[in-house]
């Protein structure tokens, strides 16, 4: 599993996609940042929420995911990694792990960035600034739902294959199918993978996330929810993939 | 050593392989030929667990590839439409599959040097030429160092030099005892390079064996014969100790018999015929009598 897994991370290494998204995430989430602080007045108990939840990693890191495992389909690379390593769920696997390695790092690059430039711009405008450990646990949490949601990601990806239709069916889940669900069924939209569940986890204000008055679940509910649509993806994907020839 | 014993696949409404058998020796090169179409490419997949046989077992000394304990060092294997992601290096693609296979970094320049690309390692595939793409394919291939290669349709796409440069590696691999298929729709490809043959043709054998036995005209005369009942016609001729193999058509191809002794058994046997000439072949002729092909 560790060899599958390092060729798995050189695989994301190598390409310019994983850099160039990587990069529009790590430079929006510190644009949003940099404005947020320099152009809003937040408070000693807003602050945290108004400008250091600008990361932005699960939602690229989770297009990586779909991009990354639906391109070995469309690259048919997919032959010649299941040629080095037959086992495909072992495969599946290593790929899931690595993109939530990936989440999860990208997500901790992100955060410290967009921490340094919020310390640094609030306390040149003598503005209040989070308790430091404040700030450390949403570092953390943050990453923990990058991982998740890359791990999500690999799983949609390898039950859809075809890259636009996946791509533009996670678009289409976060900005239509759950902001719906949520508006005309709440009780069913909360366990939206892709927006309510992440905000949970990270235990954002569902106020300042766009939810309004609507009751999130509490995160570790939240974090059970994601790891069974997770499992979910998983299992389905793994039973396509073995039982899939590869012509 | 590999065994194809009773391989059968259908997608769909197509019968791509039926009870599909033959072995393949080591040291030897083996041509897996057949027209477009035939299920070379099925069979090698299902051989190498990329295609879910239907019934039959096809593995290696007993064990199907994914039951080897170390599948890219047992096995190498070059498939018709090898691809690489575009964006990524030669190299790259090479640390990749070593990383997943568990070989060592430093083949990886090994193989590199090998098979000459070793200047264009650190180029992008996508800026690759054909050529350089199979030569890619081939350094996946060879790895892991293994004793079995397998080569569909290898030299597609290839230049002259290419292709002599495929022939002459084939030849140094069997004659470092490996074992190794090649397969091609094209006989004047490999039958260069090959010492034996595994004819197929809509999925099903049509010959099998040493290439000058299968193919070649040192058996002395060859007859090819057609009666309304070839069953009967082919069970008096082997009853006679002739050699005879299936020639498309309900044709009978008898070797080493000139026509009028094979007239003569039918005659005998009361069997009438309604086609009976001597066949002058080469290679090709015969690879195409035995595909059906002739005349197609």
């Amino acid at each position: 599993m560790r060899g599958l897994l390092e060729a798995e991370l050189i695989k994301l290494r190598t390409t310019r996609t994983f850099l160039a998204l990587a990069g529009a995430a790590v430079a929006t989430s510190l644009l949003i940042t940099c404005l947020v602080a320099l152009l809003s007045e937040p408070t000693e108990s807003s602050v945290l929420t108004d400008v250091f939840q600008s990361d932005t990693s699960g939602f690229f890191i989770t297009i990586l995911a779909i991009v990354g495992i639906t391109g070995e389909w469309r690259h048919r690379t997919i032959t010649s990694s299941l040629l080095a390593a037959p086992a495909r769920v072992r495969f599946l696997l290593a790929k899931t792990l690595a993109f939530a390695v990936a989440g999860l790092l990208l997500s901790l690059l992100i955060s410290v960035a967009i921490t340094i430039a919020g310390y640094a711009i609030l306390s040149s405008r003598d503005l209040p600034t989070p308790e430091f450990s404040d700030a450390l646990r949403q570092i953390g949490l943050n990453a923990i739902v990058a991982a998740l949601v890359a791990s999500f990601g690999v799983g949609l990806g390898a039950l859809i294959r075809n890259q636009p239709v996946a791509i533009v069916g996670l678009l289409l889940i976060a900005f239509v199918v759950e902001p719906t669900l949520i508006a005309l069924a709440p009780d069913v939209g909360v366990f939206g993978p892709t927006g309510a569940l992440p905000t949970s986890i990270a235990d954002i204000d569902p106020d300042a996330a766009g939810y309004g008055d609507v009751d999130l679940l509490s995160p570790g509910l939240a974090l059970l929810a994601m790891l069974a649509w997770i499992g979910a993806a998983f299992a389905l994907a793994a039973t396509l993939l073995k039982t899939r020839d590869l012509t | 050593m590999i065994e194809i014993e009773n391989l059968s696949k259908r997608f769909g409404k197509v019968e791509a392989v039926s009870g599909l058998s033959f072995s393949v020796a080591p040291g030897r090169v083996t041509g897996f030929l057949g027209p477009n179409g035939a299920g070379k490419s099925t069979t090698l997949r299902m051989l190498l667990g990329l295609v879910r046989a239907d019934a039959g077992a096809a593995t290696f000394a007993g064990r199907r590839y994914e039951e080897l304990p170390h599948p890219s060092a047992q096995v190498g294997a070059v498939l018709e439409d090898a691809s690489f992601h575009p964006g990524r290096s030669g190299r790259n693609h090479l640390r990749v599959l070593a990383a997943a296979g568990g070989h060592p970094p430093a083949r990886i320049d090994e193989v590199l040097e090998r098979i000459g690309l070793a200047d264009a390692a650190d180029r992008r595939v996508k800026g690759y030429s054909m050529g350089m793409r199979q030569r890619l394919a081939i350094a996946a291939a060879m790895l892991g160092d293994p004793d079995v290669l397998i080569l569909d349709e290898p030299t597609n796409g290839l230049d002259p030099p290419g292709i002599r440069w495929v022939r002459e590696l084939l030849r140094a691999e069997a004659g470092r005892g490996r074992t190794v298929i090649v397969s091609s729709h094209l006989l004047s490809e490999v039958a260069q390079s090959v010492d034996d043959v595994v004819v197929i043709s809509r999925g099903k054998l049509r010959a099998n064996g040493p290439l000058e036995r299968v193919l070649g005209s040192s058996d002395g005369p060859v007859t090819r014969v057609r009666s309304a009942d070839p069953t009967r016609l082919r069970d008096l001729l082997a009853a006679e100790g002739m050699t005879v193999d299936a020639g498309g058509d309900d044709a009978l191809i008898v070797r080493g018999t000139d026509p009028a002794a094979v007239g003569r058994v039918a005659n005998r046997g009361s069997v009438d015929l309604v086609e009976l000439v001597a066949v002058s072949r080469s290679l090709e002729d015969a690879f195409l009598e035995l595909t059906g092909e002739a005349g197609e």
